[in-house]
């Protein structure tokens, strides 16, 4: 069989529309994993030890632990104890867990970058300390993290192909699945490796948009 | 009859685990009395005004500033914080947002005063110490000097009744530290109550009512400014003014 991607354009809809799917989990897991993380962080500096203990477990468990083995005890391990998710809620579950444990850390990096004295000042100001977080501290927080965090959303879009071991019709999914009924593996696999190329790499140029317009002072 | 004191300290005690660092401070600022603290390095100067509105605590003694007392764990700091301007050595402007909602932001979310009225007392503020163009840029573009009278009029905007500076001009090039004093002198003027710890032996030779000269944790004299700086009654005093004039 001679190379011919002309062979598979016709199933590039399908691709693209797997990749939709693979862009949402991650999406949705980026987001909802990092306000988590936030709170993650915020239990590991609680005056609360058993929060500090507890936040400090789900960081080690969900960081030292692959997301593969994580995915399979939400999706094949929870049902034994009645809960039951189908295969998008699983991933997403997943890898929004293992998000806030990895941005956790991130965050508390980004915290710790921010000088105490703007802190000291907010409070001089009579500013409460949810106050002086979420306007003081978060923003430069973040900019100083930008560049750890697009990491991690990268990581994690790569990471969403986890999802086709429990048939999530993701990207790597739909590949895996057009190879056997085309069995062009060398095309599939190439076109399917560009588009994540490309999605990554919008990413990172996203990124670096938001640092020059969002993060600009 | 005598209004009570703005602020009162009685007999401070702080230490920072085994170091004693204020060891028995007495002090008091009376109602648009300005009063300069002078002292060496490490001499307690900062932890005293720091205690002023509660970035510190004290082991032992009482503080009332603006009618709050201080000595009470019930008492809520950031109620105490809203009557007590503070002005630091590193300026501390936020640096991810303009210099308007610099100004802008305390009064809005500590006071909920609405958004047009804080601007308002915004722009009036930077009118005041000489910065309307600078409104609408971020504060890193600015010169030290320029930050200081930010975070000044940042201070002002919560209207407070007391404002504590701690060596407000002591990070600056020398060429912007005039401009700092002069805003500082304009506000002494117009009856602020101002407690100032500095270096500048002219500006408290000229503005101040009371310089309290403390060394080693402890207030060694205080007086009017002729009085400590042309006549100091203690070899620490006169030690220490020899170094610095
Ligand atoms: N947070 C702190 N922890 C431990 N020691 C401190 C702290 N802050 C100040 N000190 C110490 O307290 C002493 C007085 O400091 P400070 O009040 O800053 O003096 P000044 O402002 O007169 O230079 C110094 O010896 C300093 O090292
Ligand atoms: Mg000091």
């Amino acid at each position: 069989m001679t190379i011919d991607f002309g062979a598979v354009l016709p199933y590039l809809p399908v691709m693209l529309k797997a990749l939709g799917i693979s862009i949402e989990v991650t999406v949705l897991s980026f987001f909802i994993g990092s306000v988590l993380g936030i709170f993650v962080y915020l239990g590991r500096r609680s005056g609360l030890a058993p929060l500090r203990w507890l936040a400090h477990g789900f960081i080690e468990v969900f960081r030292n632990t692959p997301l593969l083995v994580q995915l399979y005890l939400i999706y094949f391990g929870l049902p034994e104890v009645g809960i039951n998710l189908n295969p998008f809620w699983s991933t997403l579950a997943g890898m929004t867990l293992n998000n806030a444990a990895y941005t956790a850390e991130i965050f508390r990096a980004g915290i710790e970058s921010v000088p105490n004295g703007l802190v000291e000042a907010a409070g001089a100001l009579g500013m409460r300390f949810s106050q002086t977080f979420r306007f003081i501290v978060l923003k430069p927080a973040i900019r100083n993290v930008l560049p750890a965090l697009t990491n991690q959303f990268i990581v994690l879009f790569l990471f969403s192909s986890v999802g086709s071991v429990i048939s999530l019709n993701e990207l790597t999914s739909a590949l895996a699945d057009l190879n056997q009924r085309t069995l062009r593996t060398l095309e599939i696999f190439t076109i399917g490796g560009i588009l994540y190329y490309l999605t990554s790499a919008v990413i990172a140029g996203s990124s670096r948009l938001a640092e020059r317009y969002l993060f600009r002072w | 009859m005598s209004t009570p004191a703005m602020i009162l300290a009685q007999d401070i005690h702080k230490r920072f685990g085994d170091l004693e660092v204020l060891k028995g401070i007495d002090a008091e600022v009376d109602e648009r009395e300005v009063v300069c603290l002078i002292g060496p390095s490490g001499s307690g100067k900062s932890t005293l005004l720091r205690c002023m509105n509660a970035l510190e605590k004290f082991q032992k003694g009482h503080i009332t500033i603006c009618g709050h007392d201080l000595t009470g764990s019930k008492t809520n700091v950031n109620e105490v914080r809203r009557d007590v301007g503070m002005v630091f050595q590193s300026f501390n402007v936020f640096p991810h947002m303009l210099v308007l909602d610099n100004l802008m932001l305390a009064p809005m979310k500590v006071l909920k005063v609405s958004k047009a009225e804080a601007r308002e007392r915004a722009m009036a503020l930077l009118e005041k110490v000489g910065l309307v163009d600078k409104a609408k840029v971020y504060p890193t573009k600015l010169s030290g000097g320029q930050q200081q009278r930010v975070a000044i009029a940042r201070a002002l905007a919560m209207q407070p009744k007391v404002m504590l500076f701690d060596e407000p001009t002591s990070a600056l090039d020398p060429e912007t530290v005039g401009e700092v004093l002069e805003v500082m002198k304009a506000l002494a003027e117009e009856g602020m109550t101002m407690m100032v710890v500095t270096h500048e032996m002219g500006f408290a030779r000229e503005v101040a009512d009371r310089v309290l000269f403390m060394d080693n944790g402890v207030v060694v004299e205080q007086g009017p400014p002729r009085e400590i700086f042309d006549n100091p009654q203690h070899d620490r005093t006169r030690a220490f003014l020899s170094k610095i004039l």
